[in-house]
């Protein structure tokens, strides 16, 4: 059997004359936690939506092996979606909520939505609107990881949470929900704190995918130098991605390329690891914002 | 919540931290490594990150890696930790240390043994 979860091919999503997704191509094999980056309007939100059936496209998208649009009702026993406006209804009870999912969904188990919510602070008796937003997030999470699926699509979950609140919820979704087999898409723009989360990253920018790449890959593709400013016009000469500063005084400074760059240049700096963060600024910023002048 | 810095590649940092844990005993030799679910969740880290550190490891024959039932630690580990260790430090550390005792014309007769 194929191992992908997800393939897109070519995918065009445009509302009206706006192109949201603009002809990407990737795939999402099984057992991987991957990264959907992009700033605000690049296209995440269209793209995950797409992948449960929710907004059509042209060219292809398989999702499970199944269309999204045609075949939504079995390929949602499989997939789980929290999106970005998620909200559990207020009136509630969490032990209401878990009843209404058994009725909805047949690879739903109650038992371990409870199982879940005992590594929360969330009470079964508890109304959704007495919950903070970081018990919310922890309570849809839990329901939504009590479905028995193999991929499961956060757009930006930990938003508007607070560090240990964030923190307890990758906790709950790297010990709950990755055992090799499932993946899970996750938006955000918390690229620093994500990171070593992710086993590959997409990239969007304005609607295209810049960058489809798995951390290993990134590691060995992208050359960061840290130097010194004395070597900074030999540096920029090289034409890299990016110039950044990595700390304070003359020796702050580094570069990053996209392979690696001529062994004179090699020389002049010290190879760092090539950080998520800088790469998305480099790979994602607008030209009127070129951070090489600084 | 990342204590990963620019340095090195993750998976290299999270191994070098085990292994400074094993050169404490941590755990004693014979005894099972944390499984890579365990160790994910703890660091926030990728499981596939965690089972390339272990794996690294086991390549330095450190760990043992058995089927099914995660990676062990091999005997003799921690006397090779502390050779690699104490040759880092005569290689690397103590020509650094010697230079700077000379600067500051320290000699051995002043260096205290005694912990204070």
């Amino acid at each position: 059997m194929n191992d992908n979860l997800v393939e897109a091919k070519s995918l065009s999503i445009s509302y009206g004359a706006k192109r949201a997704v603009d002809d990407v191509s990737f795939n999402i094999p099984k057992g991987r936690v991957v990264g959907l980056l992009g700033h605000n309007g690049a296209g995440k939100s269209t793209l995950m939506r797409a992948m449960v059936g929710l907004a059509q496209g042209t060219g292809g998208l398989t999702v499970l092996g199944l269309d999204p649009c045609k075949d939504r009702v079995q390929l949602l026993q499989n997939a789980c979606y929290i999106p970005d406006v998620a909200i559990l209804p207020r009136w509630a009870r969490v032990e209401e909520l878990i009843s209404m999912m058994s009725g909805l969904n047949p690879n739903f188990s109650a038992e371990r939505a409870r199982q879940l919510l005992k590594r929360t602070s969330v009470g079964l008796r508890d109304k959704v609107k007495t919950l903070s937003k970081g018990m919310m997030v922890q309570a849809h999470l839990a329901l939504t990881a009590a479905i028995d699926a193999r991929l499961m699509i956060l757009d930006e979950p930990t938003l508007g949470l607070d560090v240990l609140s964030r923190k307890a919820f990758y906790e709950m979704l790297i010990d709950e929900w990755c055992d090799g087999e499932r993946s899970v898409l996750i938006s955000t723009h918390q690229v620093e704190e994500i990171e070593s989360l992710l086993s590959d990253v997409l990239m969007l920018n304005e609607g295209k995918l810049v960058l489809s790449i798995s951390l290993e890959d990134m590691d060995r593709r992208f050359v960061a130098l840290s130097h010194d400013s004395a070597v900074a016009d030999a540096m920029s000469a090289a034409h890299p991605l990016l110039r950044y500063r990595t700390g304070p005084g003359p020796a702050g400074n580094a570069a990053i390329f996209d392979g690696a760059p001529p062994e004179h240049v090699m020389a002049l700096g010290q190879r760092v690891r090539p950080n998520l963060v800088d790469l998305f600024v480099a790979l994602t910023r607008k030209p009127e914002l070129d951070r090489t002048q600084f | 919540m990342h204590t990963w810095d620019d340095r090195q590649p993750i998976y290299q940092q999270l191994a070098d931290q085990l292994a400074a844990g094993l050169l404490d005993g941590d755990p004693a030799e014979g005894h099972a490594m944390p499984s890579v679910r365990a160790l994910a969740t703890l660091h926030l880290l990728n499981p596939l990150t965690v089972n390339r550190a272990l794996q690294t490891l086991g390549d330095e024959g450190l760990l043992e890696n058995r089927r099914g039932m995660g990676f062990f630690v091999n005997p003799g580990a921690r006397e090779r930790l502390r050779s690699a260790e104490r040759q880092r430090f005569l290689e690397l550390e103590w020509p650094r240390l010697r230079e700077r005792l000379r600067r500051l014309e320290i000699s051995p007769e002043q260096l205290s043994w005694e912990a204070k």
